[in-house]
């Protein structure tokens, strides 16, 4: 695989993200905040009428696209993320990442990436870095 | 009236009481089918199971976790930060033994939020022969409404 700075990772996108895959991951996770499934606790909040993702949710979405990129979970060395803002059912989002930089430690090649989760290209909900092995 | 900060801070290096975590492969199936992953009950388990590991392993429930900090979670407190990092693959049905503590916390006044803290906390999975094998670090955003 070649890889340098710059190279742009192909994007995950979700066309629509489901409110039943909320409740599943809540009571996995034991999250009992109910903005995740109880959209009358979401308008108390004044936060809408629709049901808002788990912040891990949009950050698995990044992990699978690196996932999928470098080609098994265990070559994602670090992911570094910040929630800037919140996903709510039905929105699409897409998952995006290009490398920024690429260096050997240990005998081993990483890729340094700019990653992010956005609604649109002037709507980024999450940002973050990444460090991932790469093929020698 | 929001928890004094100088409660607050006790808190900070207190170690969690700690437990232990187990990669059941029909959680890591269900889990990956919902943020639409491709769904795996055996092998390397999803990087995410870094994170989800940490939290279910610390010895406290998210609830707890919050009422440590005097808040709840109908103060829909948010996430701030979160950062995984693996120095080996998780594996789809092995146990990890889960660590931590608070490591800081942070009082913020913002014109439009209000007053809010900024906690964060570090957990470490070990293996079952003692090996360092992952770390998650994370941060909660508490809105403090009067």
């Amino acid at each position: 695989m070649h890889v340098e700075p710059g190279t742009e990772l192909p994007p995950l996108r979700i066309e629509s993200v489901p409110a039943e895959a909320m409740k599943t991951v809540a009571a996995l996770l034991h999250d009992p905040t109910p903005i995740h499934w109880d959209v009358e606790s979401v308008r108390a909040l004044g936060m809408g009428d629709r049901p808002v993702n788990q912040g891990p949710n949009n950050m698995a979405y990044v992990v699978n696209m690196l996932t999928t990129w470098a080609g098994s979970p265990g070559r994602i060395r670090r992911l570094r993320v910040r929630f800037l803002g919140n996903v709510f059912a039905g929105d699409s989002v897409t998952a995006r990442g290009v490398v920024t930089g690429v260096r050997e430690e240990d005998g081993e090649r990483l890729a340094d990436l700019d990653v992010w989760l956005e609604r649109s290209a002037e709507d980024r909900v999450l940002d973050g870095t990444a460090t991932v092995a790469i093929d020698a | 009236m929001p928890i004094p900060l100088e409660e607050l801070e006790q808190v900070v290096g207190r170690p969690f009481p700690g437990g232990s975590y187990t990669i059941e492969p029909y959680r890591h199936w269900l889990m990956t089918d919902a943020v639409g992953g491709p769904a795996t009950s055996t092998g390397e388990a999803s990087a995410m199971e870094v994170y989800y590991g940490a939290l279910a392993g610390m010895g406290m429930t998210v609830d707890g976790l919050f009422a440590l900090v005097g808040a709840s979670a109908a103060d829909g407190p948010m996430f701030g930060e979160a950062e995984i990092e693996q120095r080996r693959p998780l594996q789809i049905g092995a146990t990890y033994r889960v660590s931590g503590a608070i490591t800081s916390v942070q009082r913020k006044h913002g014109r439009r939020a209000g007053v809010f803290d900024i906690v964060e906390f570090r957990l470490e999975l070990t293996d079952e022969r003692g090996e360092h094998v992952a770390t998650s670090t994370n941060s909660f955003i508490f809105p403090r409404r009067d």
